[in-house]
């Protein structure tokens, strides 16, 4: 490999080395500093020694060679770098060097030998002729240029490797979680795609939640039907320790998705928007649940009463013991992400401290486990506590509290938001509620009456 | 023949009316000891991490907790790491168990008649 360039064969390709000659002018006058004509400053570039007799050239011909090898491999192997990362200056030399390159080999001394015309063996025989010395000051320059671009294109070879060396682990552990996602798709029977990264664990729980839900409608069902009946409190309590029963059941459920992907849980997207608002730790907060329901089990004994405001009580120092301990994990992981910051070496801060964090994100499952204990030790609690016909209004009621509010989820979601634009002061009359069955009649009062007062809602209320 | 873990345990269960084995550095036993304050009650807590015999009695009570029938938190010992087992609650030198058992006993109203038997809590 080598300069192919010759002047000679102008006629070869003239037009296509025309640029490359004025790229090559632009470089060499910023440097060499003179106005010669085209072809003796073009040599320079081509060859190191111009004021070396033929035999030398011829000699250092295979040497230009290799050294012209050493610097193309350099430049081939960092290339994606120096188009990014080079001074235009290096840029035009190593363009000009991947173009020379690039052309057809020949041993350089001979042809560069045969290159030379009348004015550059002047030029040269001058040069050396006034120096008294076989390489001038040029020359050193030169040199001293190449080494220095050789340098730096080692350290960019260098930070490449680094670069490479880092995109490797993130793809291992790419590779790692595709392959748990993979394996925990193969549960649901090749329901989910396995090449889905983002399935496993959440789409399992997912599906099987609302699997829960369906199920769960039923078992209320039983119990409303059960209370319409007057069943005898015996029978009556069977279906209450069913419809608990169940509620364990997606205790299991939830613990086998914490182990899989806490964040799941506690982000909720498995649950509507407006249960999800107030979800406390992946899911109710059991005193709440308390509040909520407490006017609604009336009549209460003396002793019952005394047993739910204690109940609740505990429930709140446990709730806030538990939320006390989270905040603490979260400030412990937040000092753990951020040690070291600015990072000076890209690769060494990843290393450090993904390892202690990935341990502290361990503890999110333990903190699920421990609301979800919580919350499935309340409602046994309050099945304890309540007699079997209290027991079942307030299951009931827990049941159509949350069915509640996935309704006004649906609603909210499919509320008509074209209404904005028509109305300027943000505040809705009417009719803009019940637009879900005909959102193209924004101002019919129709069959959508029906829905909305089914669920309660008020007309007349501002959207936001 | 009892080892040292768990002579050590018996003594150091013995030496409050609250005694909370626990980890420094670990957010569970943060909770226990925010719960017990919370409460108005002021445990005696051993930090295993700081404590020169820690790992042995560690495995003491890890046994311990294995054996009780006090432990829900059985099944959650062979899962993880030595952090689950942690924080373990003894009143009046009795085991009460792991968080969990701490948190059904107070939601079950356990708690506090125990905590006002061994003298930790009046009123």
């Amino acid at each position: 490999m080598g300069f192919g360039y010759s002047i000679n064969d102008q006629q070869h390709g003239a037009a296509y080395f025309g640029e490359l000659e004025e790229a090559l002018m632009q470089r060499v006058d910023g440097v060499e500093g003179d106005g010669d004509t085209k072809y003796t400053n073009i040599l320079p570039t081509l060859e190191i020694f111009p004021s070396w007799s033929m035999r030398y050239q011829q000699i250092h011909g295979g040497d230009l060679g290799s050294a012209g090898k050493n610097t193309a491999s350099e430049v081939e192997s960092e290339s994606p770098l120096s188009r990014n990362q080079d001074s235009s200056e290096q840029t035009s030399e190593k363009k000009q060097k991947n173009i020379l390159m690039a052309n057809d080999a020949s041993v350089i001394g001979a042809a560069q030998n045969n290159k030379l015309g009348a004015q550059e063996k002047r030029k040269i025989t001058g040069s050396m002729r006034k120096e008294g010395n076989l390489l001038d000051a040029k020359t050193l320059r030169r040199l001293a240029q190449n080494r220095e671009a050789a340098r730096k294109s080692r350290l960019r070879k260098k930070a490449y490797v680094q670069q490479l060396e880092s995109s490797r682990i993130r793809l291992q552990q790419l590779e790692q979680e595709l392959q748990r996602s993979q394996s925990q798709g193969l549960f649901l029977g090749g329901c989910i795609a396995p090449g889905d990264i983002n399935s496993g664990a959440a789409a399992v729980f997912d599906i099987e939640y609302n699997r829960w839900l369906d199920d769960n409608g039923k078992h209320l069902s039983a119990l409303r039907a059960g209370l319409q009946a007057r069943l005898l409190d015996g029978n009556l309590g069977l279906i209450i320790d069913e419809c608990l029963a169940h509620h364990d059941e997606l205790f299991r459920l939830r613990a086998v998705a914490a182990k899989c992907d806490a964040f799941h849980l506690l982000i909720g997207t498995w649950t509507t928007p407006a249960e999800r608002c107030f979800l406390w730790m992946g899911g109710f907060r059991p005193s709440e649940l308390i509040k909520i329901l407490m006017p609604h089990l009336d009549p209460l004994t003396e002793q019952q009463l005394m047993g739910i405001c204690s109940l609740q009580q505990s429930s709140q120092q446990a709730e806030e013991a538990l939320l006390q301990g989270f905040e603490q994990l979260h400030h412990s992981l937040a000092d753990t992400v951020a040690t070291g910051l600015p990072a000076n070496d890209g690769t060494l801060s990843y290393m450090d401290y993904t390892a202690v964090a990935l341990d502290k994100l361990a503890n999110l499952e333990v903190f699920i486990r421990q609301a979800d204990n919580l919350r499935q030790q309340t409602l046994h609690q309050i099945r304890h506590i309540l007699t079997t016909q209290q027991a079942a209004r307030c299951f009931l009621a827990i049941g159509e509290y949350y069915s509640r509010l996935r309704a006004l989820s649906s609603l909210w979601a499919s509320r008509p938001l074209q209404n904005f634009a028509a109305n300027e002061s943000g505040w809705s009359t009417a009719t803009d509620v019940h637009v879900i069955q005909q959102p193209s009649k924004p101002t019919n009062l129709g069959a959508s009456d029906k829905l909305c007062a089914e669920k309660g809602i008020i007309s007349g209320s501002p959207i936001f | 023949m009892q080892s040292y873990g768990e002579v050590a345990v018996e003594q150091m269960a013995r030496e409050g009316a609250v005694v909370v084995f626990s980890v420094s550095t670990c957010c569970m036993c943060h909770a226990v000891k925010r719960l017990f304050c919370g409460m108005g009650v002021h445990p005696t807590v051993y930090e295993l991490d700081h404590h020169p015999r820690g790992p042995d009695i560690h495995r003491a009570l890890t046994g311990l907790l294995l054996s009780s029938s006090a432990s829900a938190s059985a099944s959650s010992i062979g899962d993880g790491g030595n952090a689950s087992l942690l924080p373990v609650v003894f009143i009046g030198g009795k085991l009460v168990g792991a968080m969990d058992s701490v948190m059904a006993s107070h939601i079950n109203g356990t708690l506090v008649p125990l905590l006002k038997e061994a003298g930790a809590l009046w009123l």
